[in-house]
């Protein structure tokens, strides 16, 4: 916008040099008789009346300017601030290379989530989502020595954990050593456990996500944990480390209180702190 | 034509003032919101894994606890923890933080480093072990190992506290911190009463 305003301004200026300097104090002494009256104005000789505009258009172009590049940066910053800042932790997890977005590629797999007893067959290994029974494995930072049940897994992943699972053939000791520290040191919300068969040393799961990796150091860990613990849950607000867990290793579910539910009657007064599990997760 | 060049550039520059003003004011909460390593964000992190124990180790009592005033006092510790960690992580929320820090934790802390146990432990919190004593424990064993472990873990927890009230002016944070310290406090006075009543010792620390 101040190009054509500059554009107007340096033709006047050579006309306005002829005029005397008298005439430049009158007229600014006077502007408001001079706005005031449209016929005196016009009686007046043209060249002042100019000069008077096209010197003041300087001020009113600086004025501009400070104006655009102030809120230019404001609104910049603003915008630039809010992109960064509100970015959501879907769209910071779809940005970690390599990452598998089931949520994406798979919303009905995602969507399923019933509880149920027994065994159950999963499409995804490790899976990501899907049925699972009554009971969660405890993720409380738990690192389990043996594998573990997917089904009380995919229930621990309902509530928001990361589940890191590692293959005990292709990952060395000290490696596992430094997988088990971090997740001792996030805490809650996470788990891990090997899992024999993967096909890459180590696999991360959070609810409808998992992410192949080959060693511990990768930075990527630390993102996926960042973005999707606790906020992957669905089931916001429920926590890992207490309830009807179970914390037994063993691929076969175990059905923590399966009796009391199918006869109706209230849960047996048994460990750990086990509540019959309502219908609904 | 100068007069009203002179409204046209006036409203121009009024309408960029304008805008820029909007866009300060939106921009001023964010400005405002503490940041990923903020004593807040490291408070509400921390607190809600040290709470998380807390309704963990009052849930186990309420089931298992023989003596009604232990049951009752786990039930009001277990609730009011797990509504606190509601709370603290709608703060992350609002700040646009996430749930995990980058930062170890009790990092937040001046001293942070030294805060935490030789296993990495925070204050008051207890060990795997101690959980599953105080799971497999019968009787009134319950009762008074969890008043133990609940007295312990509430003295850490006003310790962390005292931490982010020393460091914070965030008018929220600091009713909720508040809040904790006087519930918690009271709270430690009932467990003291409960373990001599119980014919128990309080944990060495």
């Amino acid at each position: 916008m101040s190009t054509p305003q500059g554009g107007g301004n340096k033709r006047s200026s050579s006309t306005v040099r002829v005029s005397g300097k008298t005439d430049a104090v009158n007229s600014t002494k006077t502007p408001d008789t001079r706005r005031s009256s449209a016929s005196a104005n016009r009686s007046r000789p043209p060249a002042p009346q100019m000069r008077v505009a096209k010197q003041r258009d300087w001020s009113w172009i600086a004025i501009i300017a400070v104006a655009a590049v102030l809120a230019g940066g404001i609104v910049g910053y603003a915008i630039y601030n809010n992109y960064s800042s509100g970015r959501s932790w879907q769209s910071k997890a779809d940005s970690i290379s390599g990452i598998l977005d089931y949520r994406k590629s798979d919303p009905k797999l995602v969507a399923t989530r019933d509880h149920q007893w027994g065994p159950i067959t999963y499409t995804v290994t490790p899976p990501v989502a899907g049925n699972h029974n009554y009971n969660w494995q405890r993720c409380a930072g738990d690192v389990y020595p043996a594998q573990i049940a997917n089904e009380h897994a995919v229930h621990s992943m309902e509530h928001g954990a990361v589940w890191v699972t590692y293959n005990p053939a292709t990952l060395s000791a000290d490696q596992v050593a430094k997988l088990s520290t971090k997740v001792k040191s996030v805490g809650d919300y996470i788990l891990m456990s090997p899992y024999p068969g993967l096909k890459t040393p180590i696999s991360l799961q959070a609810w409808g996500f998992q992410l192949p990796l080959q060693s511990a150091d990768d930075k990527r860990i630390d993102q996926f944990i960042q973005d999707l613990r606790i906020n992957a849950s669905m089931e916001p607000g429920v926590d890992c480390s207490s309830g009807s867990y179970i914390t037994a290793t063993g691929t076969t579910p175990h059905d923590l209180g399966k009796g009391a539910t199918d006869s109706g009657t209230t849960a047996p007064d048994s460990q750990p702190g086990a509540t019959p599990a309502p219908s609904q997760s | 034509m100068s007069s009203r060049k002179r409204w046209a550039v006036g409203a121009l520059v009024a309408a960029l003032l304008l805008t820029a003003g909007y866009f300060a004011g939106l921009l001023t909460p964010s400005l405002k919101a503490p940041g990923d390593n903020s004593a807040e964000a490291g408070f509400a992190r921390d607190m809600s894994r040290h709470h998380a124990q807390a309704v963990a180790m009052s849930m186990i009592a309420w089931q298992n606890a023989s003596t009604p005033e232990v049951r009752q006092l786990a039930y009001s510790i277990a609730v009011t923890q797990q509504a606190q960690i509601g709370m603290m992580s709608e703060w992350l929320k609002d700040w646009h933080l996430s749930p995990t820090g980058t930062k170890p934790a009790m990092a937040w802390m001046p001293d942070g480093a030294h805060e935490l146990l030789p296993d990495g432990r925070m204050p008051g919190m207890a060990s795997t072990d101690e959980i599953n004593k105080l799971t497999e424990a019968k009787g009134k064993d319950v009762d008074i190992l969890y008043c133990q472990l609940m007295l312990r873990h509430h003295l850490g927890g006003i310790h962390m506290v005292e931490g982010v009230l020393s460091e914070t002016d965030n008018s929220r944070v600091r009713e909720l911190a508040e809040s904790m310290k006087n519930g918690q406090q009271s709270e430690i006075v009932t467990l003291r009463d409960l373990l001599t009543s119980l014919g128990a010792q309080p944990l060495g620390s």
